[in-house]
C-alpha cells in the first residue's frame, strides 16, 4: 500500500527530503534477511532518519493524523523488528549523541544509538561501568531499547528497567513526557521523582519494544569499574590477546554434579557478593567464545570442553577494587567451590584466554558468536525474572521440550544445558533454552517447531506456576498469559488505549489495544 | 561464482550491525567508531553490509528491480572490506564477496554505472584506468636507463599502476623506488609503455572479465620476462596481483610484494640503511587493499554440509584481515631515525578507507572526498604533521581533501620519507 504523497511530502518537510524515502531499495533492507524457506517478510512504507526529539515527535503526530502506523528501533537486531502494512520505520540512527557522563552521580544520558561499546569505553575513562544487554555491545545503550537489557553484567549491574532514571518520551500519539527529575527539574538522576514517575508504565512487563511510543533520551545508573582506562589488547581481529591481564581479575568456568549444586553455588556467590559477571553459559556458548577460527574449530573446542566438565556450569568473572579484596574473593569462590564439588575448566585459566574471556565478557562481544555461530540458538524460549533456583527449574523444565524436538530431528543436538544468569548477586535471574532449527527444515516446518518449543514451554511455565517468561511479546501470549497473572494484560491494554490512543505505535511485539 | 552462490551467507545475515563499526574490543571512545564510509554517509541500512545482503537476496527473488536507486546504492560503496573485518570477528561469512558478485551480476546483467562504463572503454582501449591522461605511461622512466623486462630477463618486475604512471606529480615516487632499487643491486626491470592495468579497480567496480583479461596480459608478459617476483607500490595492484588473481587460479607461483615490503626487507637485511634523521611527527593509513583486503587468498575446495547444521568438509579458513599488510610500513617508518609515528583511532584491519576505492572516485567524487575529509580530520586529532601512506589512490584523494579542507597536514609516500633518510 503506496503512502499518500501528501503524508510523504511532509515527512520530507520535517527531515528534509535527504533523511526519508520510500524507494523500494531502501525500504527492503529494512526487511527480515533470513529466509530457510520463509516467504519473503513484508516492509515498511518508508524509512525515516529523525535526528532530534522534535523531528520524531512531528513524525509521530503526523503519522496520528493520518492514520499511519510507525516503528521505531535504534540497532536493530532483526528479530524484533517486524514490518506490517501501513506502518513505516523511524530509524534512531541519527540520534547517536552522548548528552552526559556525570561521574559524581554515576549516570549517563545518552540518545538511542549511541552503541553500548561507546558508552562503556566513555565510563571506563572515568572509573565507571554500564550494564550492557546481553545481545552484545553493539546494540544501544539505552537501557529500554534492547529488550530487557540483561547481559553479562547484571550480577553486579543490574539490568535496564532497574537502572533507568529519568527518560524522554513520545508517546504513541506524540506527546513529549519527561520522566522523573526531568519532569520538574531538568536534571537526570532520578527516575521517580520529583516529576512524575510512570516507570512501571513504560516498562511493562518486558519492555514495549517500540510498540508505546519512541524513547528519545534516557539516563542510566553506572558502575564502579577497578579495572584499567582501556582494556590492554593487542593484535589483529579476530585473534586480539590481551598484552597482561590487570591487576585483580580473573575468570573461571566451573561445572557441577547437578543442577541443584550449581545452583547452591551461584547462591553463595551471590550471598558473598564477589563476582561482576556470573553467566551460566553452557561448554558450547564458552566454546564459540574462544573459537576464531570456523565452525569446525568452534566444534573442537566444544567436544574437548564438553569431555571437561562433569554437568551443567557456569562462567564467573571476579574483579577486586584492591589487592585484599581481589584474594578475598578468590577465596571466598575457593571456598565456595570446594564446598559444591564445583569442578575447573582448566582451558579456560590459561592466561591468554583468560584475559580474552575476561575483555570479551565486559565488552561483551561474543554474544554474536554465541547465538549467530552454529552450535548456537536461532530460537528459543526465554525464561523471566524471579529467583535463580525457580527460573532454573523452570528452564530445565523447557529443556524437556527441546529434547523432543531433538529426538524428532527438528533440533540440532548441541548436547548442552540450558543458559541461565544470575542477575543482582542471586536475586534474580534469567534463562534461556537455546534452540537450534535443522537446516533440514524448511518454510512451514520450521514455523511449526518454533511454534512447538513456545508452545511448550509456555504450557510448562503456565501449569508450573513459573511466573512470566521475557518473551511474552503480541496479543496472543499476552492474552494467554494474562488470566493466570491478576488479567494484567487488561491493565497493559489500557495503558496502551491511553498513551497511545489511535494505535499509532506499532505493536506486535508489544500489546494491542484491542476490545476485549 | 555467481550470486546465487552467495545466498547462504545473504540470508544468514544476523542484522546485529557490527557491520557499521570498528571491532567492538577495539571500542576505546565515543569518536571513530565507524568503519563503513557509505552507512555513515548516506545513513539507511541499505548503504551497510547488512543492508546489501538483503539486497542481494531480493534481486536473486526477483523483488527489486535494477531501478536508478539500487544501482546508485550498490555504486555507492568504497569497497573497503571493513565490514567484511568486522563481520567476521564473529562470523564465518563471505560478505566483501557478495557485496562484489552483486555489482558482477549487476555488471553481468546489463546494469552498470555509466561513468563507470567510461572508465572501462577507456581501459579496454588503453589499457589505463586514468581515462585522459596527458602523459604516456613509461614516460616517468625517461633517462633512468631501466631495464625494460618486456625485452630483457629480469628477477624482478616492479609493476608501476596506472595512477603513477599517469600522474606527473607522482613521478617522483617511482623514480625514487627505482632509485632505492638501484642502489640496492636488485635485478629489476619495468614493463614502461608495454605496461598494462592490473584490473584490480575494475574488478572492484564489478567487471570482472576485464579483470580477467587484464590478469592473462600481466602474467604472461611476467612469464615472458622470467621474473620470480613482481612489485608494487600500487596497494590496488598489489591486491590485485596477490589475492585476485590467485583467486581465479591465474598467479601462478609469483612472488608478489608491495614495495613497502621489499624495502623493509632490504632494510632488515642492511642492503638499505636509513641513516639520516627526518625530523617528523606523523601519522600512517592503512591502505585498504595493502592492509586487511591484500592478505593472501586461501583457496578451498570442498563440500558443504548441510545436515541440522551446515559445516564444510574439509574446514574452510576464512580471510578476516588478520594477516594483511601492517606491520612492514610502520617498520620502515620506524627504522627513520627521528621520524616518530602517533597513531590514529581506526588502523590496520579496521581503518577507515581513504575514499578512492571501488569506482568511487570517478562515479560520486563528492562521497570519495567526503571519506577522504573524515580521515583527514582523523589524523589531524593525532597531532601529527602528515598523513604518510603506501598507495597512490590514497595519496591523491588525501592531498585533494587536505587542498579542499585548508588543512595544514602533509600528505606523503612513506617511499618519499625514506628517500630522505637514505
Amino acid at each position: 500500500m503506496a503512502l499518500n504523497r501528501n503524508f510523504y511530502k511532509a515527512l520530507e518537510n520535517i527531515l528534509g527530503p535527504e533523511y526519508v524515502s520510500d524507494d523500494p531499495v531502501i525500504t527492503e533492507t529494512y526487511a527480515n534477511p533470513f529466509r530457510q524457506g520463509l516467504a519473503a517478510p513484508p516492509t515498511f512504507e518508508a524509512i525515516t532518519l529523525p535526528d532530534s526529539t522534535e523531528q520524531v515527535q512531528a513524525i509521530v503526530k503526523l503519522c496520528n493524523q493520518n492514520k499511519v502506523q510507525f516503528k521505531a528501533s535504534s540497532t536493530g537486531w532483526l528479530y524484533s523488528d517486524p514490518a506490517t502494512p501501513n506502518c513505516i520505520k523511524i530509524d534512531l540512527r541519527r540520534m547517536n549523541r552522548i548528552l552526559e557522563i556525570n561521574e559524581k552521580s554515576m549516570y549517563a544520558v545518552v540518545e538511542p544509538y549511541v552503541i553500548a561499546a561507546q558508552l562503556q569505553a566513555e565510563c571506563m575513562k572515568r572509573g565507571l561501568n554500564c550494564n550492557i544487554t546481553g545481545a552484545g555491545s553493539n546494540c544501544s545503550a539505552l537501557p529500554l531499547a534492547a529488550h530487557v537489557n540483561l547481559g553479562h553484567l547484571s550480577q553486579s549491574g543490574s539490568y535496564g528497567e532497574r537502572n533507568q532514571l529519568a527518560l524522554e518520551w513520545v508517546t504513541g500519539d506524540g506527546e513529549i513526557v519527561r520522566l522523573g527529575s526531568l519532569g520538574m527539574l531538568d536534571e537526570w538522576f532520578c527516575g521517580d521523582g520529583p516529576g512524575p514517575s510512570l516507570r512501571g508504565v513504560i516498562r511493562g512487563d518486558t519492555t514495549p519494544l517500540g510498540g508505546l511510543g519512541v524513547y528519545t533520551k534516557a539516563a542510566q545508573k553506572l558502575f564502579h569499574w577497578a579495572g584499567p582506562y582501556t582494556f590492554p589488547m593487542e593484535g589483529v581481529s579476530p585473534k586480539y590477546k590481551p598484552a597482561y591481564i590487570p591487576e585483580n581479575f580473573l575468570v573461571r568456568y566451573l561445572s557441577f554434579k547437578d543442577l541443584d549444586d550449581m545452583i547452591e553455588a551461584v547462591l553463595k556467590i551471590g550471598e558473598s557478593e564477589i563476582a561482576t559477571e556470573l553467566m551460566c553459559f553452557n561448554p558450547a556458548m564458552m566454546a564459540s567464545n574462544l573459537a576464531t577460527k570456523n565452525v569446525e574449530e568452534e566444534i573442537e573446542i566444544y567436544n574437548r570442553f564438553t569431555k571437561s566438565v562433569q554437568g551443567p556450569g557456569f562462567m564467573v568473572l571476579i574483579m577486586g577494587n584492591s589487592r585484599g579484596d581481589f584474594e578475598f574473593k578468590k577465596k571466598v569462590l575457593a571456598r565456595i567451590t570446594e564446598e559444591t564439588g564445583g569442578k575447573p575448566l582448566e582451558e579456560v585459566e590459561d592466561p591468554e584466554n583468560q584475559g580474552g574471556y575476561i575483555w570479551r565478557y565486559f565488552r561483551e562481544t561474543g554474544s554474536i558468536k554465541e547465538t549467530g555461530r552454529v552450535l548456537a540458538p536461532q530460537a528459543g524460549m526465554v525464561g523471566g525474572t524471579d529467583s535463580f533456583p525457580l527460573m532454573s527449574y523452570f528452564i530445565k523444565s523447557c529443556a524437556r521440550v527441546k529434547e523432543q524436538l531433538i529426538k524428532e530431528g527438528a533440533l540440532f543436538d548441541d548436547g548442552t544445558s540450558p543458559f541461565m544468569q544470575s542477575t543482582e548477586h542471586g536475586h534474580l535471574a534469567h534463562g534461556e533454552v537455546l534452540a537450534r532449527a535443522s537446516l533440514r527444515l524448511k518454510g512451514d516446518k520450521l514455523l511449526e517447531m518454533q511454534r512447538g518449543i513456545n508452545k511448550g514451554s509456555n504450557e510448562i511455565s503456565i501449569k508450573g506456576h513459573f511466573g512470566m517468561p521475557q518473551h511474552v511479546w503480541g496479543d496472543e501470549l499476552h492474552d494467554m498469559y494474562g488470566p493466570h497473572a491478576s488479567n494484567y494484560h487488561l491493565w497493559l491494554r489500557k495503558i496502551k488505549k491511553t498513551f497511545d490512543p489511535n494505535g499509532a505505535s506499532e505493536s506486535s511485539t508489544y500489546i494491542s489495544a484491542k476490545d476485549e | 561464482m555467481a550470486l546465487e552462490d552467495y545466498r547462504y551467507y545473504m540470508e544468514t545475515c544476523r542484522r546485529c550491525s557490527v557491520c557499521k563499526f570498528m571491532p567492538l574490543e577495539k571500542v576505546i571512545g565515543y569518536d571513530r567508531i565507524n568503519v563503513c564510509p557509505s552507512i555513515s554517509r548516506y545513513e539507511f541500512h541499505s548503504y551497510c553490509a547488512g543492508g546489501r545482503m538483503v539486497m542481494g537476496t531480493a534481486l536473486l527473488e526477483k523483488r527489486l528491480d535494477y531501478t536508478d536507486k539500487l544501482l546508485e546504492v550498490v555504486y555507492n560503496c568504497n569497497m573497503c572490506g571493513a565490514c567484511d573485518t568486522s563481520c567476521k570477528y564473529s562470523m564465518d561469512t563471505e560478505i566483501i564477496e557478495s557485496i562484489n558478485e552483486i555489482r558482477n551480476h549487476c555488471v553481468d546483467t546489463g546494469h552498470t554505472n555509466p561513468t563507470l562504463d567510461k572508465v572501462i572503454s577507456n581501459l579496454r582501449k588503453l589499457g589505463s584506468m586514468v581515462p585522459g591522461a596527458p602523459a604516456k605511461r613509461g614516460e616517468w622512466a625517461d633517462g633512468l636507463g631501466l631495464k625494460d623486462c618486456t625485452k630483457e630477463k629480469v628477477d624482478v618486475v616492479f609493476h608501476v599502476g596506472c595512477q603513477t604512471s599517469f600522474n606527473k606529480n607522482m613521478w617522483h615516487l617511482v623514480q625514487t623506488t627505482a632509485k632505492l632499487l638501484q642502489n640496492a643491486g636488485v635485478n629489476f626491470g619495468i614493463a614502461g609503455e608495454n605496461e598494462t592495468c592490473c584490473g584490480g579497480r575494475a574488478y572492484q567496480m564489478g567487471y570482472r572479465d576485464d579483470l580477467l583479461a587484464q590478469a592473462k596480459k600481466n602474467m604472461g608478459m611476467i612469464k615472458k620476462c622470467g621474473a620470480k617476483t613482481l612489485i608494487t607500490g600500487c596497494a590496488d595492484g598489489y591486491q590485485a596481483f596477490k589475492v585476485i588473481y590467485d583467486q581465479y587460479a591465474l598467479k601462478g607461483d609469483l612472488e608478489v610484494l608491495h614495495v613497502t615490503e621489499y624495502l623493509d626487507r632490504l632494510i632488515k637485511e642492511n642492503k638499505l640503511t636509513p641513516a639520516k634523521p627526518v625530523d617528523m611527527v606523523v601519522t600512517y593509513h592503512d591502505p585498504c587493499h595493502l592492509g586487511r583486503m591484500g592478505e593472501t587468498y586461501i583457496h578451498w575446495e570442498g563440500r558443504e554440509v548441510i545436515d541440522e547444521i551446515r559445516t564444510l568438509d574439509p574446514p574452510k579458513e576464512y580471510r578476516r584481515g588478520t594477516y594483511g599488510v601492517y606491520e612492514p610500513p610502520r617498520d620502515i617508518l620506524m627504522s627513520i631515525p627521528g621520524l616518530k609515528i602517533v597513531e590514529m583511532d581506526r588502523i590496520k584491519e579496521y581503518a577507515w578507507c581513504c575514499g578512492s576505492g571501488g569506482g568511487v572516485s570517478e562515479s560520486n567524487p563528492e562521497f570519495s572526498m567526503w571519506t577522504a575529509a573524515e580521515r583527514i580530520d582523523e589524523a589531524e586529532i593525532t597531532g601529527a604533521s602528515a598523513i604518510v601512506t603506501a598507495c597512490p589512490w590514497c595519496i591523491k584523494n588525501f592531498k585533494e581533501a587536505v587542498s579542499r579542507k585548508g588543512s595544514h597536514l602533509e600528505v606523503y609516500d612513506i617511499i618519499e620519507l625514506l628517500d630522505r633518510a637514505i
